[in-house]
Formats: C-alpha cells, sequence, structure tokens
C-alpha cells in the first residue's frame, strides 16, 4: 500500500506543482498534497474540479493555527488511497486546468 | 466557458465587487464568519428612518460570498429594512428550494443564485453576507 501511494504521490505533487498559479503547502511527503491557487478561493476550486469527478476537501481541515502560520486563509487538499490511480491524478490535474476558465 | 453554479453574473461581481470598503459613518454593522472554511464577511450600513441609505461590506471568501455581499449591498441602498429582511428570507427560500422550481420573484441580480440549489454544500456561502445583514439589523 505505501509503495502505491508513494508512487501515485509523486506524480500528484508534480502535476500539481506545474498547474500555473499552484503553491504547494509545506513538503508533502505521503499521501496527501495540500496547495492553494492564486485567484481561485479553496471552496471554488472543490466545486469546480468536482464536476470533472475529483473529489478533495477545501477549508482549514481542522488546522486553522497551521492556515495562519502559512500566511493562507484557506487550502485545497488531495489525499491518495490504495483506489487512486495515475489516471484519476491526471483527471484532477486537468480539472484544476480549467478553474481559472470559469471564475472569469 | 460556463458552468451552472459560477454564472457570469455571480463571476463578475466576484472579480469587481461593489459596495467593497469601509463605511464611515454606519450605524449598523454585524461581522460573521465560518470557522470551518475560514470565510469571514462584515456588512456595514447606514440607517435613517427606518430605510438603509448606504451600504458596504468588507471581507475574505469564495466566489460566491463575495458576489453575494456585492449584489446585496448593491441592492440595499435605499431600501427600507424590513424590505431587506424579506430579502433576506426570499434569498434562503431560493437556495434551500427545489432546483426545478422556478426563481421567486423580487431578488433581482441574486436570482443568479439558482444554481446554489444544486450545489447544497456551498449554500452556507451564499447566505454568509444574508446572515451578517440580518445580525446588523438587529443591533
Amino acid at each position: 500500500v505505501a509503495a502505491h501511494e508513494q508512487a501515485r504521490h509523486r506524480r500528484l505533487r508534480d502535476t500539481i506543482a506545474a498547474v500555473l498559479g499552484a503553491r504547494v503547502l509545506g513538503e508533502p511527503e505521503a499521501a496527501l498534497v495540500a496547495f492553494t491557487l492564486d485567484g481561485a478561493h479553496p471552496h471554488d476550486v472543490a466545486t469546480i474540479v468536482d464536476r470533472h469527478g475529483v473529489a478533495v476537501r477545501s477549508g482549514h481541515h481542522c488546522a486553522e493555527p497551521l492556515h495562519r502560520r502559512l500566511g493562507v486563509d484557506a487550502s485545497v487538499r488531495a489525499s491518495l488511497a490504495l483506489y487512486s490511480g495515475d489516471d484519476d491524478v491526471d483527471q484532477l490535474g486537468a480539472a484544476l486546468g480549467g478553474v481559472r476558465e470559469v471564475l472569469g | 466557458v460556463t458552468d451552472p453554479l459560477y454564472q457570469a453574473l455571480i463571476v463578475e461581481h466576484d472579480r469587481s465587487p461593489r459596495h467593497h470598503g469601509p463605511l464611515p459613518g454606519a450605524t449598523h454593522e454585524a461581522t460573521i464568519d465560518n470557522p470551518l472554511c475560514g470565510d469571514v464577511v462584515t456588512i456595514r450600513l447606514v440607517v435613517d428612518g427606518g430605510r438603509v441609505t448606504d451600504a458596504r461590506f468588507e471581507g475574505r471568501g469564495c466566489a460566491l460570498s463575495r458576489a453575494a455581499a456585492s449584489m446585496l449591498t448593491t441592492q440595499a441602498a435605499g431600501r427600507r429594512v424590513d424590505e431587506l429582511r424579506a430579502l433576506a428570507t426570499t434569498f434562503d427560500q431560493l437556495v434551500a428550494g427545489d432546483p426545478d422550481a422556478p426563481v421567486p420573484p423580487g431578488l433581482g441580480e441574486l436570482g443568479a443564485f439558482a444554481g446554489v440549489r444544486r450545489a447544497r454544500a456551498r449554500r452556507g456561502c451564499a447566505t454568509l453576507p444574508f446572515r451578517a445583514l440580518v445580525a446588523a439589523l438587529s443591533r
């Protein structure tokens, strides 16, 4: 399980980092990546990628002091599990690329 | 690209919010925050003789809460307090209503939020400024 997640995680991290205006928070090492997207609130990002079949969490993730420390109001968080494949990661990447078009 | 939730009118109000900023001389104000998501909105009003003569908002939030606050403060100026309370009630009815029902009359631009009926998790974003409005009017 760890090996599967680790392999997908590299792809996830690279995919998100490649999106225009994306900022990966911290240096995630396993299973999840929290990030922000310039000019788009995390709730809007989550709703828009949901329409492309990708479920992510948005908000404080029960870590409000950490978000304050990082200087962000909230973040988007993508998480992996055993059932997540490369195609899911790519689907997220494509969906994130469309966020700006929706928000004008 | 059009999205049933992010109507052009909503996107436009989010990008260029009206009535955004401080309001010197405000007689009523309230701040409502949603600690779960980090959104916070302050509504300030000048109320004179039972009528709102000016309204402004400040805060941080998503496109939906910003656009709702912008449309709300735009409509508030010149309206009677009881009319604004009724507007808040009508807006609540819209976002909680059947997604296929007709949009209730009297909402003006706020009718663009009809798409929130199919995005249950986002209703609270749209209604946040209205909760601040009602709280401000109660003070």
